[in-house]
């Protein structure tokens, strides 16, 4: 078996567990009070992916409504659970002048969302990272 | 951009952690990326480079792509109070029956 590291030398009964998306459906809003970059997600189960909708916060060059984004993968907790409790999703959105790459990931109960925005074009505005923090809407 | 939050070599907190180091190295105005685990060395990886801010010149946090074939490894990687946040996207492409994964770990810079 190939590995890329020690704690994935698992073997597994094929074929593999089906990542449980569920776990990270429902509506998000922000925990800080503040404007911020992403304002609300609603996420909803596409069979095994997510359909990711994303609100804009107000701080910052970011659309009052991103749209939505099926999710390019999901993430299980660790290499040999289909547990998506500890779980992360990748996504992808093109917004008017930018480019963002969304990591979101369950922790303690809160998702945590990270974003990578690159610019398409030089200008005014850097590349930049953001980590925002969001809680069940109904929690 | 201003490398100085990220360039240097970083350690696992955890001895026991799954990757071992991360060399941070200027690639003129970018930035390369160097990945250990225990047992086996990434290589070389040019990482494209973020700020905190829409209006920082700072970079404080990469990204990495890793493609081994039968397994590809994003590495996205921040620095928060002085320690480097590393999370490993694991999406395997063989017939293992090993699931995609997230990790987090915490690496500490050598000589800081």
């Amino acid at each position: 078996m190939e590995i890329v590291r020690e704690s994935d030398r698992v073997v597994l009964p094929n074929p593999r567990p089906r990542v449980h998306v569920e776990a990270m459906a429902g509506r998000w809003t922000k925990t800080n009070e503040s404007a911020q970059w992403i304002a609300r997600l609603v996420i909803d189960v596409d069979g095994d992916a997510l359909n990711v909708h994303v609100f804009g916060g107000g701080s910052g060059p970011t659309p009052d409504d991103w749209g939505p984004a099926k999710t390019e993968l999901v993430y299980a907790s660790n290499v040999a659970t289909g547990d998506a409790r500890a779980g992360a999703f990748l996504a992808h959105f093109r917004l008017p002048e930018a480019d963002v790459e969304m990591q979101a990931n369950l922790n303690l109960g809160l998702l945590v969302v990270a974003t990578y925005v690159t610019f398409r074009e030089p200008g005014t505005n850097a590349n930049r990272f953001t980590r925002e923090f969001f809680r069940r809407e109904d929690s | 951009m201003n490398l100085s939050t990220l360039l240097g070599d970083w350690r696992n907190t955890n001895a026991a952690g799954s990757i071992m180091r991360i060399l941070c190295t200027a690639n003129g105005d970018g930035m390369n990326v160097q990945t250990w685990t225990p047992s086996r060395d990434w290589g070389t990886v040019e990482a494209p480079l973020f700020a905190f801010t829409f209006d920082s010149s700072d970079a404080g946090a990469f990204a990495a792509n890793y493609d081994f074939g039968f397994a590809r490894v994003r590495l996205q990687a921040n620095v928060k109070a002085g320690v480097l946040v590393v999370v490993a996207l694991t999406s395997f492409h063989d017939d293992s029956g090993r699931s995609n994964h997230f990790d987090r770990e915490f690496f500490y810079r050598v000589g800081s």
